[in-house]
């Protein structure tokens, strides 16, 4: 197994390593990129000081020098670590899933991280902040999301018979903006405005992560950046009009997504004290992946809750759409220990994933580092970065969820891919069974519903999350059935 | 409420016919609905026929000042001298079934369970009492005192409006009624997009009536009802717009009646739709009163809501009407403003008449002809109103003003950087009167605004006029 490794600029993985140098290039590449810290955190307060000073020092005598930055930093975070009290170790664990995930970043950045990571820790345990978010995913959002029972759906998996599996669709695209998207916005932008932040800076695909972030933004009075592609704006400008209308400033970056983030990313760096990177999905250095995860985890536990009042039992079988897998996460998490409940990833197969065009990471992709975390990703020969390609915008992504990486790998959830043509007709066949439009993106989880409830035994319980609503893919859908008559 | 005081009215006082003279046999005119103007009271010399049993005689209606204890409606379908049943007699049958199958469904634990079941899966109610703090902050006086404001989220419901609330409700019963087919009309698509989406839900047969230059201008809506399975059938007649829209579809339902069940989109049109509508929608007030007791152990002081045909507004207003110390605002659009021509201000300029089958306030001319309305917003753009509005009008109950396009899209940009959230044009007209409203009210006013729906649907035409 060959892996890409940037050694020299954060986000540009600069060649594979050949198999035969590879035992050597491995010793190497772990003492150079290793995060310095050491795997438990907050062992003792005094251990910590000391561990935090050194990082301080050595962060200081980095490239980005001046004392501002750091002189807050070592104030909060060393107070901070001395007002820990002994505990059980942070649910945030150390953003290392087997051997995905990680920090691979540049240290000026490390200390940004450590203090956000230091503040979700915090959130995470303060009834005040939790209780804030609750009324805020409750009344702003929406919540809870309702999981309701697709009788003509249903209906059209039953066999001769007249057995097969009972359908369920967790319903996000009934929040606030149309996707699942938001429940991480507001919770990320609370804590930028807890963290003392005045303005935020982000990168969307699709636009929906955009679009929540700019509704959470307006609403929490910060000031807000959007970072799109250029080819992304032109499949999703409805969603451009909107980030506009609600206060965001959006620019344009030459490419897609993948081009967006290491913009966005750069843009943060500019700006470390005063600007808060609000990363929309699961991938990144960490603890962004599990920041994320933890915030989209609401989507699972009301699940689990639902079930229960439902038919007084759990889920069967999960399924979720891919991208970089913020909104499978979401829906699996809360039953990862539940082995009777199978959980199933379905990733855009674009026109085919034999012909190149697609966005099949996990299926069809090897290991490297990419945004600052190790995962699996599409990469030629060289390790050099393949655009994925997809109907559903916010599939397109050539990375994963360092999370996802792991647990494909532990065999703990399966991964199968969906064409274009089989989502778009997954869409129709929504609208005209449920009158539900759902985003292409969910419309890929529904179309494996086709080749998966004839294999299922009667009654199974199948849970798929509708990960946002398909407004915004009417006219794409519109495009496509144009096309496809020609 | 109304609904408990008609079904106290035992079996063998409905009447089947209609007391009042039916204005069609009186005119030559060829068309099913008279739009000439009413000047005098419809006269009640017939209302001895009606059943001595009942309490509730219909003379008592014509008083100038009724007592406290209203019926809304009366068991003629009238709320005062509005409303009524204007449809030639082919409808009548279909009404009248129509309403016994509503009072028996309303009193039906099966139904009612089916439909709460609905609405909270499917639609995703309860819609949330949200607290504007960022909107409050906007209107706090510089001594610091002011009103609270709260948004009912309607704009978070499927489709994104409080339209789904009816429609699901009435796409129940027509299957209740075993009714295969559902026709309706639709302006901007709104609520032929609703309608549609229950159809598939439910898998019944639609036909939505379009006017081809609304057809045009929502090319995308048309798209969506066809995806949805609809059929969607194009009206060349008159205008070519929401008003001949609906002429066709009643033209339908009347050659149609067994087989098919007309959905209306609002409070207006002849009993008991108005009523039926209502109370689809009183979940809307119910929520909000309970939900109000949960956040501040109280009442709103203040509802507000915009009002094209009525029905968002007399969804949420219906649960307070007969509390009095609950203030009700309705607000019409005034379009490039009342003097020029151009608006849909029914109850500030409108007079009485009879419009799709009932009597209330309309936009007409000199001849009793119907005025072409106009709004920004294409749900506020309808030349009549519900009965039951013109009927808390003239009483005094619920006050009604009216707002430019112009004051709507900057309320339609207020709302979107202070709250992140879009509001659709229909409610904009709604926020845009608290710029007038709220300097008057005393601090700590309980101010709850109806988000009647969210403005997705309106951003490619707010930014052409917006400097955004």
């Amino acid at each position: 197994m060959s892996m890409a490794c940037n050694s020299q600029s954060l986000f540009r993985p600069s060649g594979k390593l050949s198999s035969s140098n590879y035992k050597m290039e491995m010793i190497r590449v772990k003492s150079v990129l290793q995060p310095p810290r050491p795997a438990v955190d907050l062992s003792t307060a005094s251990a910590m000081t000391s561990i935090a000073k050194s990082r301080i020092e050595t962060f200081t005598k980095g490239l980005l020098g001046g004392l501002g930055p750091a002189v807050v930093t070592k104030q909060s975070l060393t107070k901070r670590l001395m007002e820990e009290e002994e505990e059980e170790r942070k649910s945030c664990g150390n953003g290392k899933f087997g051997c995905y995930g990680g920090r691979f970043v540049p240290e000026t950045l490390v200390a940004s991280l450590n203090g956000l990571e230091a503040e979700f820790n915090s959130v995470l345990r303060d009834p005040a902040f939790q209780e804030e978010l609750g009324t805020e995913l409750r009344d702003f959002v929406g919540r809870e999301t309702p999981l309701y029972y697709a009788q003509r759906l249903t209906n059209h998996y039953k066999n001769g018979d007249g057995e097969g599996p009972e359908i369920y669709l967790k319903r996000e695209d009934l929040n606030h903006g149309g996707a699942h998207k938001i429940n991480n916005a507001v919770a990320q932008a609370m804590l930028a405005k807890r963290m003392g932040r005045k303005s935020i800076v982000t990168a969307t695909g699709a636009g929906q992560h955009g679009v929540a972030t700019a509704a959470a933004c307006a609403k929490i009075s910060l000031e807000c950046t959007i970072l799109m592609g250029s080819l992304d704006m032109e499949r999703q400008s409805s969603n451009v009009v909107l980030m506009n209308l609600l206060g965001a400033k959006v620019k344009v970056v030459e490419g897609n997504f993948k081009d967006a983030t290491s913009e966005a990313i750069r843009e943060w760096v500019g700006n470390l004290e005063t600007s808060y990177y609000l990363a929309g999905t699961a991938v990144g250095p960490h603890p962004c992946p599990t920041m994320v995860r933890e915030f989209q985890s609401i989507i699972g536990k009301e699940t689990r809750k639902q079930a229960m009042e439902k038919w007084d039992g759990k889920p069967d079988v999960l399924i979720a759409c891919v991208g970089t897998g913020s909104n499978a996460l979401g829906l699996f998490h809360e039953f990862l220990k539940d082995e009777d409940v199978r959980l199933i990833g379905i990733e855009g197969g674009g026109s085919g994933i034999n012909n190149g065009k697609h966005s099949a990471t996990l299926v069809r992709g090897e290991v490297g580092v990419y945004h600052g975390a190790m995962s699996y990703l599409l990469q030629d020969e060289e390790g050099q970065i393949v655009g994925a390609h997809s109907i559903a915008v916010g599939l397109e992504y050539p990375g994963v969820s360092p999370e996802l990486s792991f647990l494909k790998d532990v065999g703990r959830v399966e991964f199968y891919t969906v064409t274009d043509q089989e989502a778009v007709n997954a869409y129709k066949r929504l609208c005209r069974l449920e009158g539900i439009f759902p985003a292409l993106e969910a419309s890929h989880a529904l179309a494996f519903l086709e080749k998966l409830c004839p294999t299922l035994p009667n009654g199974t319980k199948v849970v798929v999350n509708i990960s946002g609503r398909g407004d915004k893919d009417a006219s794409t859908v519109f495009k496509y059935e144009l096309e496809s008559m020609d | 409420m109304a609904a408990a005081s008609t079904s106290a009215i035992p079996n063998n006082c409905r009447a089947t016919q209609n007391p009042y003279p039916n204005p069609y046999s009186l005119k030559s005119s060829h068309l099913p609905f008279n739009f000439d103007k009413f000047t005098s009271p419809v006269p009640n010399k017939k209302a001895s026929i009606s059943c001595t049993l009942t309490p509730y005689s219909t003379a008592q209606q014509m008083e100038p000042n009724p007592k406290p204890v209203l019926l809304r409606p009366d068991p003629f379908g009238r709320y005062g001298k509005f409303g009524g049943k204007y449809v030639p007699e082919t409808l009548m049958h279909a009404l009248t079934e129509l309403e016994s199958a509503f009072h028996s469904l309303a009193g039906d634990q099966d139904f009612q369970k089916e439909l709460d079941g609905i609405l909270k899966d499917y639609v995703g109610r309860e819609s949330p009492l949200y607290f504007a703090e960022r909107l409050t902050e906007h209107y706090r006086r510089p001594d610091g005192k002011g009103p609270h404001i709260y948004l009912k989220r309607e704009d978070l419901n499927h489709t994104g409006a409080h339209k789904i609330n009816n429609a699901v409700a009435q796409a129940l019963l027509a299957k209740r009624l075993g009714k295969k087919r559902i026709i309706a009309e639709t302006g901007a698509g709104q609520h032929g997009v609703a309608t549609a989406t229950v159809c598939a839900r439910f898998g019944l047969d639609c036909v939505i009536y379009m006017g081809a230059q609304d057809m045009e201008r929502q090319s995308l809506n048309v798209f969506r009802m066809r995806l949805l399975g609809a059929e969607v059938r194009a009206v060349h007649s008159g205008t070519a717009t929401l008003k001949d829209a609906t002429s066709e579809a009643i033209r339908d339902w009347v050659t149609n009646v067994e087989s098919t069940h007309y959905i209306l989109g609002s409070v207006a049109g002849p009993h008991p739709y108005p009523m039926m509508v209502r109370d689809f929608h009183a979940v809307i007030g119910k929520e909000t009163r309970k939900q109000a007791l949960e956040k501040w152990g109280g009442k709103p002081d203040v509802l507000v809501a915009c009002v094209g045909g009525g029905s968002n507004a007399m969804g949420l207003f219906h649960e307070f009407v007969d509390d009095e110390d609950v203030r009700l605002i309705g607000v019409e659009a005034a379009g490039f403003g009342l003097d020029s021509g151009k608006h849909a201000a029914t109850l500030t300029k409108g007079e009485v008449g009879v419009l799709h089958g009932a009597m209330s306030y309309l936009l007409q001319d000199e001849d009793g002809q119907i005025i072409e309305p106009h709004s920004i917003s294409a749900g506020l753009d309808y030349p009549g109103v519900g009965p039951e509005h013109s009927f808390l009008k003239d009483l005094g109950r619920a006050e009604y003003y009216s707002i430019t396009d112009e004051e709507a899209l900057q309320a339609f940009k207020r709302l979107s950087r202070l709250e992140g959230i879009i509001p659709a044009l229909e409610t904009s007209h709604a926020l845009a009167y608290l710029e007038k409203l709220c300097p008057t009210l005393p601090n700590g006013t309980k101010v709850v605004l109806n988000c009647s729906g969210r403005g997705d649907k309106d951003v490619t035409t707010a930014i052409k006029l917006l400097e955004v």
